[in-house]
Formats: structure tokens, sequence, C-alpha cells
């Protein structure tokens, strides 16, 4: 993730003031004269600066100020004494206050550690200590939207001690998951869920007649998605109690900054919520309302409160008529940094009965409490390991670049020349790499909020003009949209690029984001092309192939990872191959591997093994699922007693499909065996990407292991499994 | 009678006063008493009804928010809008505030400033800087459209403090808000499950209800 710019602060010590957060700084001062344990050294100072531009003023970059924050683990006395949220329901507010910042440092120490998202999570310290203050968890449910700012609610729902191990192999996950813990209600990973989940939940509480309090923590960005209204609606409807809270930190896409800077929002909601925040209600005419109210009051409840809500939805800010005209109360802003505050409303809504749905907008600061997140432009929003006290990421640095970025450039390259391609994107502009694409093309990437089902028929209404857009989706999150690709794309052979991103497992963020299933999907599809590189340069060369398909949709998709180290076109230009015809890279005899994608190199990587034991095995690369190149299949099968085909995804891909032929061409009715390797029909838990493909079985040792069980040969296979 | 800048028709009634457009206004004299955000007092006075001045009402908030730092030949000087300053229309796009922006500040740099003039030049050159800070920046910019709308024209350094006075306000604002919306819904809840309201939620609670006073 790149940091933005450091921003110039003038030299003047003058300027260092404590923040104006005045709960802040007294309990960190607490720390250092608390106990006699004092961590940080005597000269080391803590400060808060506030970075004020003053014009002409004397420019030092920030990394000459010294470090701004602790370098080792403060200690945090409250904190540990909270194993459960039931720990916390003694303490008054200043001890929350305190115990909110000691989580704060402990998120940050956790993540410096690990990585994994920051930002968000210090945006929702105080929101989660309130909450769970007032609630009470696991028979109150607490839903997380997305999940990715989870860590302190993990922290103070009994796994504090594994926070070491999260998003690791066997460890805790980046987000929520119900078969973790009783706290993690649902589980969440793709945005925009917890709405309709917390409905589902209330309703269900209301049937079996309990009386527990629902509360949806959802975010400004996930609410660009139409699921959220979807919910919305249905709750307004249904008029069931459920408590929404709307954390609005004006970050909708992600990350929060494209290479130049901090992203405005995108939509039109954000201006709205905005006008939200800071519109200012005229006060002597809702001084009137309320007059009149009070006037009529007593015996005439209904009355009184109707004159109340058309007094509000006259005055209130424009926002608010669009979460009440959808049927929730709405309550706010409140200042989501504030622990009074949110305790105060939270205790409010949870005792007044029959609520109906009530939604609270808070407002916060995402990374706040962690100097360096609140000045880098994308928040810190997610992290690799870093040193705490100077913010510095610790980034390996690889040989080749990752196919995200190859891609990115590969469609630079077309686009310079073809002035029709577009780029759209659903809110993960970093993600997909097209913020190098913005940069190069402003007025031709388009981000759509997260709202893939739009994007994709966004993107068959550019094809209808004769645009040829490139869809850049994650494998994971294009089953958002799979209707749209089969009934507005593919149905009428309209023209739509897909380019899949993180297809095949995907490391540490786990099975809610493993791109599995999109050969599955797109290839069943009649009028798809769908192919897949097996190296960086194939991949250049498939996005020159898809701009120049122009009668009928296509994709291909690329896994998470850096390249291999191919020599790239020259000039980044890709060439056209001819559509529906593989390659050979090895020629052997008798077992043929014939692999989809990436996964040629595990085949590659195997083969070099089996050299060793005196076999040499054929390698092809498909590169086409649909149209197949038959007449490499058909000789594959015929100069070979096995055909093995391996790809990295699901049953129902490339494997199924390479069968169908067989069976139909009476490949199938001799002497040639067909074996497929697929991922395994269960979920893949988070990992890292070594661990899972061990996992998965589709190493190169466990494709050899396989070839040597074919040919009988056991021992063989056990030797080189362990 | 005191003359607050207005000069009189020769010949025409009395009553009709030419007032000087804003954009003219521009006091070197530091030790003139005159100052334009009184404007408003005396127009009532001065002017009947039948004769509207062409000036925009400067209202007297801006009086009570000058600090004392100020001198009277600032807040006069001052008066422009940041708009008028740079001299480009309200609805000007980024490209002509930078534009506009580059022009003044080569022109009332300091360094390239005629002798003798200097201070004046350069507390130009600062006033142009920040307004082409505010104006730069969507979000503050849209804040400042918001308040000349309302009529309050605000010297930077006066609006500095103003804006961070605003931030508190603002929050202070926030929790009246809530606190009204929290005692609306208490009030609603009191009689939201009526027997009319026939909703799905409302059913539910009250079958809820009725089996608890059962029980």
């Amino acid at each position: 993730m790149r940091i933005g710019p450091p921003i110039p602060v003038p030299q003047c010590r003058c300027l260092l003031a404590t923040s104006p957060d005045a709960q802040r700084s007294p309990s960190f001062s607490s720390h250092f004269t608390r106990g006699t344990n004092l961590l940080c050294p005597s000269q080391e100072k803590l400060h808060y600066v506030q970075v004020r531009k003053r014009p002409g003023g004397i420019c030092a970059s920030l990394s000459e100020r010294g470090p701004e924050y602790h370098s080792q683990r403060p200690p945090t006395p409250l904190l540990d004494t909270i194993n459960y949220p039931i720990h916390m329901k003694n303490l008054s507010t200043k001890e929350l206050k305190q115990l909110a910042d000691e989580l704060r440092s402990d998120v940050i120490f956790n993540v410096s550690r690990t990585g994994g998202h920051l930002g968000s999570s210090l945006g929702v310290v105080e929101l989660t200590v309130a909450l769970h203050y007032v609630f009470n968890a696991p028979q109150d449910k607490i839903l997380w939207d997305v999940g990715h700012q989870s860590y302190p609610h993990k922290i103070l729902t009994g796994r504090r001690d594994k926070m070491h191990t999260i998003r690791q192999t066997n460890g805790l996950s980046g987000f929520t998951k119900r078969s973790e813990s009783e706290f993690d209600c649902f589980g969440t990973g793709h945005s925009s869920t917890t709405i309709s989940a917390g409905l589902g939940m209330a309703v269900g509480r209301d049937l079996k007649g309990r009386n527990n309090n629902v509360v949806a923590v959802i975010g400004d960005g996930a609410m660009t998605a139409g699921q959220a209204y979807e919910a919305m609606n249905n709750a307004g409807y249904l008029d069931s109690d459920m408590i929404v809270i709307l954390n609005d930190n004006k970050q909708v896409s992600l990350p929060t900054a494209n290479l130049d800077g901090p992203i405005p929002p995108v939509g039109a909601l954000s201006s709205a919520l905005s006008r939200l925040q800071s519109n200012r209600p005229l006060r002597e005419l809702r001084e009137v309302a309320k007059g009149v109210t009070k006037q009529i009051g007593g015996p005439m409840h209904e009355l009184a409160a109707k004159v109340d809500e058309y007094a509000r939805g006259m005055i209130g800010g424009s926002g608010s008529t669009l979460f009440e005209e959808l049927g929730l109360y709405y309550i706010g802003p409140v200042d989501g940094h504030n622990i009074d505050d949110l305790v105060a409303i939270l205790k409010e809504v949870k005792s007044t009965k029959t609520t109906g749905p009530v939604l609270i907008h808070v407002v916060t600061e995402k990374g706040r409490g962690y100097p360096y997140a609140e000045k880098a432009a994308d928040k810190y929003h997610g992290v690799a390991k870093f040193d705490p006290a100077t913010g510095k990421q610790f980034k390996s640095k690889a040989p080749t670049q990752s196919y995200t970025t190859y891609f990115a450039e590969a469609l630079i390259a077309e686009a310079e020349v073809d002035k029709d391609i577009v780029a759209i994107h659903a809110a993960m502009g970093g993600g997909t790499g097209l913020n190098l694409f913005l940069r190069r093309f402003p007025t031709r990437c388009f981000d759509v909020g997260i709202a893939e089902q739009h994007a994709v028929t966004f993107a068959a209404g550019l094809a209808c003009e004769g645009i040829k857009p490139f869809c850049t989706i994650y494998s994971s999150f294009l089953q958002r949209a799979y209707d749209q690709v089969v009934h507005d794309v593919d149905l009428q052979k309209l023209p739509v690029r897909f380019a899949m991103d993180r297809a095949g497992l995907v490391g540490a963020d786990g099975p809610t984001h493993c791109g599995s299933f999109d050969v599955t999907f797109m290839a069943c599809l009649p009028n798809m092309v769908v192919m897949a590189p097996s190296d960086e340069a194939e991949l250049f060369h498939m996005v020159a192939t898809a701009a120049a398909i122009d009668d009928r949709p296509s994709c291909f998709r690329y896994p998470r990872g850096n390249g291999i180290g191919v020599q790239l076109p020259t000039r980044n230009k890709g060439i056209p191959i001819e559509v529906g015809k593989g390659r050979i890279l090895l020629e052997g005899e008798r077992v043929a591997l014939l692999g989809y994608g990436t996964a040629v190199q595990s085949c590659l990587g195997a083969a070099s093994l089996m050299e060793s034991h005196g076999l040499s095995l054929t390698v092809a690369d498909a590169r086409f699922c649909k149209p197949l190149d038959r007449a490499l299949i058909r000789s594959l099968a015929k100069s070979h007693e096995i055909l093995i085909t391996v790809e990295e995804g699901s049953i129902g891909g490339f494997g199924s499909h390479v069968a169908q032929f067989m069976a139909l061409d009476g490949l199938l009715d001799g002497k040639t065996k067909w074996r497929p390797l697929v991922l395994p029909d269960r979920y893949i838990e988070h990992g890292s990407p070594t661990d899972q493909l061990a996992e998965a079985g589709l190493t190169p040792s466990h494709i050899a292991a396989t070839v040597f069980n074919i040919l009988g040969q056991t021992r063989e296979a056990l030797e080189i499994m362990s | 009678m005191r003359c607050y800048g207005f000069t009189p028709i020769q010949g025409s009634d009395s009553r009709l006063f030419h007032l000087p457009t804003t954009r003219l206004i521009n006091i070197p004299n530091s030790n003139s008493r005159f100052s334009f955000s009184h404007s408003s007092f005396f127009t009532s006075k001065l002017v009947s009804a039948t004769c509207m001045p062409p000036v925009s009402l400067r209202t007297t908030a801006r009086a009570a928010v000058n600090d004392g730092l100020m001198t009277e030949e600032a807040a006069a000087a001052s008066g422009l809008s940041f708009y008028e300053l740079l001299g480009i229309p309200e609805s000007g796009s980024l490209v002509d505030i930078k534009q506009a922006y580059k022009q003044l500040a080569r022109k009332y740099h300091p360094d390239v400033s005629p002798p003798g003039r200097a201070e004046e030049y350069t507390k130009r050159f600062i006033r142009v800087q920040e307004a082409y800070e505010i104006l730069s920046d969507p979000g503050r910019r849209a804040l400042y459209d918001r308040d000349l709308a309302k009529g309050l024209h605000l010297a930077f350094s006066a609006r500095r403090q103003y804006q961070s006075n605003e931030g508190m306000e603002e929050r202070g604002e926030w929790k009246n808000r809530w606190q009204a919306q929290l005692s609306g819904l208490k009030r609603r809840s009191m009689n939201k499950d009526a027997d009319g309201n026939l909703s799905w939620g409302a059913r539910m609670r009250r079958q809820r209800d009725e089996l608890a006073n059962e029980l």
C-alpha cells in the first residue's frame, strides 16, 4: 500500500499542541506516571501534532521530526483486566475512555506485527467500546459489515491473546466468522450484508418470542451498494426493532486514495451525508415547532408526534429524509469518537421499547489516534508489518511486480492505441491497479462505488454504444453480479471484457475473497470466451486479445501474487493470440499435464521433479477454456496414456469441459486415462499462499505424486510427498 | 451630518444617494474612521423605501467576530469577498482560480512590489494567498460559499477563529439535534403499537406482550 507523500510540517516547536480532544491526552500521560513499568525511554516525547498549513512556513518532511508514537507497547492495565464484554460493565466513563486508548494502542501494536487492516479498526475503537458496554453480547447481536474493522471487537471478546495469529494459517480470521467465536454473529467479508442479516436476526428473534437487541454496523462505503437499500426498505416495512449504525468516515473507495492523493467520495450519497453533517437547522423555526408541540401536548400524543415529524422533515437535513422515507428513525449526526455521547444515545435507544428500525449516523475518522494513519492519503487501510514509532511499512522487495500492476500497464498500452477502451471498477482502484489507468486516462476510468451489478450492466450499456469496456472486478466479487453477466451481457452477446483479478486462492483474506468459482460460472455461458494466462507475458497478450474480440463477451482470470519473471512484450503492448489455440511447453511421453492459468507453473515444477526419476512429462498450456483447443487435446490424448488437467478452480471448470469434449469425441473409449486436479470440495481457510496451495493439493509435489499414483508407482508418490 | 461615503448627486432629490459599488473600496488612509461594516445601520434611515441601495448589505455579525487585532483599515479593505479579490465570478472553476491567483501573486509579491508600498502589497498578497487556499479546497470553498450566501463576509483571520469555533459549535449543535431526536423517539414509541398499527413488527410485539402478560 502506498503511503501518501509526507506533509510538510513547520519546524517551529510552538506548534506542538496536544490534541484538542481533551479525553485523549490525560489518559496517555497517565500511562507515563502510572506504575513502575515505564517501557518508554525518558527522553522520548509523545506529541500529537496538529498539522496546520501556515502560509509561507518553513517546511520540513515528517521523518525529520522524530517518532510520533510509542516504539514499545505501552502498558495497558485496564485492558488487561477485560477478557469479555461482561468485565466492562462496571467501568466508569473515565475508565471507558482509558480503555479506548489502551485498545487503540493494542490494535496498532498487533497490526504492526502481523499486518492487516488498520485504519478502519482505529476509527471504530470508541464505537466498539460503547457497544460492548451498553449491549450484552452474545445475546445481543452485533454485526460488523465487511468485518475488517472488527479487530477491537475481537480483542474485547476473548481473542486478545490470539491476535498475533490474525490472518495467518490456523489463526484468527481477518473478518468476523461464526465458527471462530459466539460473539461473531455473522460472517462477513463482502460488504453491505449486515443490515439484511440483522433484519433476519431481528425477525427470527420476534418469531421465537425473544427479547434481545440487534445492532448492525455498516460504513458509508458499504452504503453505496444496493443491498443496503433493499434491506432498509424491507426493515422499514416490517418495522421490527433493530439498530443500524452508519459509520460515516467519508471513505467510499479502497484504498481511500489514488496515486496522487485522497479520493473524493464517489456517488451522490456522500454529498448528502456531508450535507447532513453540516446542515444547521434554522433554529428559530425549530423552536416554534417545539413550542407548538408543547402546547398541543398532553392528551394529544399522536398529533404532537406527527407535527414534530413534519417539522423534522422540513427542517432536518436533506439526507435524513432519505432514511426516514425508507422507514428508519434517523438519529444524528453523532461524534463517533466521543464515548459519552455514544453511550448516552445507545442507552436511550436500548431502553426505549418498540422503536422499530433506528439508524444512528455516527461520524468517525479513519485511522484516528495514529498520527501516521491520520495523515496518510489512504489512511493506512491495509498495511504490511510496520514500525509503530515511525509508521514505516516493511515491504519486501520482489524481483517482479504483481499481476495487478502488469494488467494495468497492459490496459494502458491498449488504451493508448484505441481510444474506445475504458475501464470500470467497483470501489477498488488500488486493488485492481486501475488507479494507474486513472492517472493516465482520467476520463476513461469509472469507479461506480461498491456496486458490481451496476458495473456490469453499465458496461453492457457502454458496449451498446461501441465503447470497449474492461470490467475489472475481483473473481469473488463478480459472483454478486452473475445475473447481470448472464442476462445483460452474455444473452445479448455484448462485447464486455471481464478482467477477473484474485482468481484462485488468495492467501490471508481467506475463503471470503477466494476466486474459486469463476471458471465454472463463466465457461458454462454460451457466448463467453474464457481464457487464462500462465504468466505475465501471456497476460499482456490476453489483454490485447480481449481488446480485439469485439463480437462477443470475453473474460480472463489472473491470480494474486507476482509474476515469474519472463520477458515482457516491447512497450507493454501485447499481441492478440489466436482464439482457441493453446501451446505445448515441454515435450515428453506417456503422461501429459494440461494446465489452465498459472497452474501451468506448478505443472512445470512437477515435470522438473519427475526428471530426476527419469520420467519426462509433456506440459501444455491450454490458454483457452472456451473455445477449447480441440486439436491439442486430440493430439495429447492420442499420443499419451495419461492426461491430467490441472486448474486452480472448483469442479465444473476447465477439467469438466475437457472431459466433456473427450467423451463426446470418443477419446475416452480407448486406453487413455483422464484425471482432473481441481480445488477440493471444501473451503480453504486463510493462511499463507504456500500453505493454502498445499492444503488444496495443487503444489508441484502433489501433481507429481498424482502422476506416480496413476502409474502405479506408489512408493515414489509417498517419497515425493514427504 | 456625517458623511458615510455617500455622495449626494447634485441637483437631484436629496433622497437619492449614489452609493459606490463595493469593488472600489480601497482606503489607504489609515486614519479614516469610515467603516463600511455599518452601512446596514443607516441605509434604512437615509434612503427611502423607494430607493434601495445597490450594494449588498453587510451584516453586523461580522463586527462581532472581528477580533481586536484587526485595524479598521484592514476591516474595510477586506470587505471584498474572495471572489472579488481574485477577480473571478462566483462560479469560477479551479482553473480560473489558479490563474487569477498566479497573476495576482506575481503582481503583489513583496519582492516585486514598488518601494514604499511594500507593506500594503504584502498585505494584499497574504489576502490573495488565503483566498486561493480557501477557494481551491472544495470542502472549504463550499463552507465559504454557504456563508457568503447568508451574507457573512468574514475576513480570513476572523474566519480562522470562527472556523474552529464553528467546528465546536457544530458539534454542540449536533448534540442538541440528537437529543431532540432521542426525545422524539421516546415520544413516538409510547403510542407506536396502538391497535391501528398493522406493521408486521407491531403485530409481533403485541403478540409477545400478550404472551408475557398471560404468564
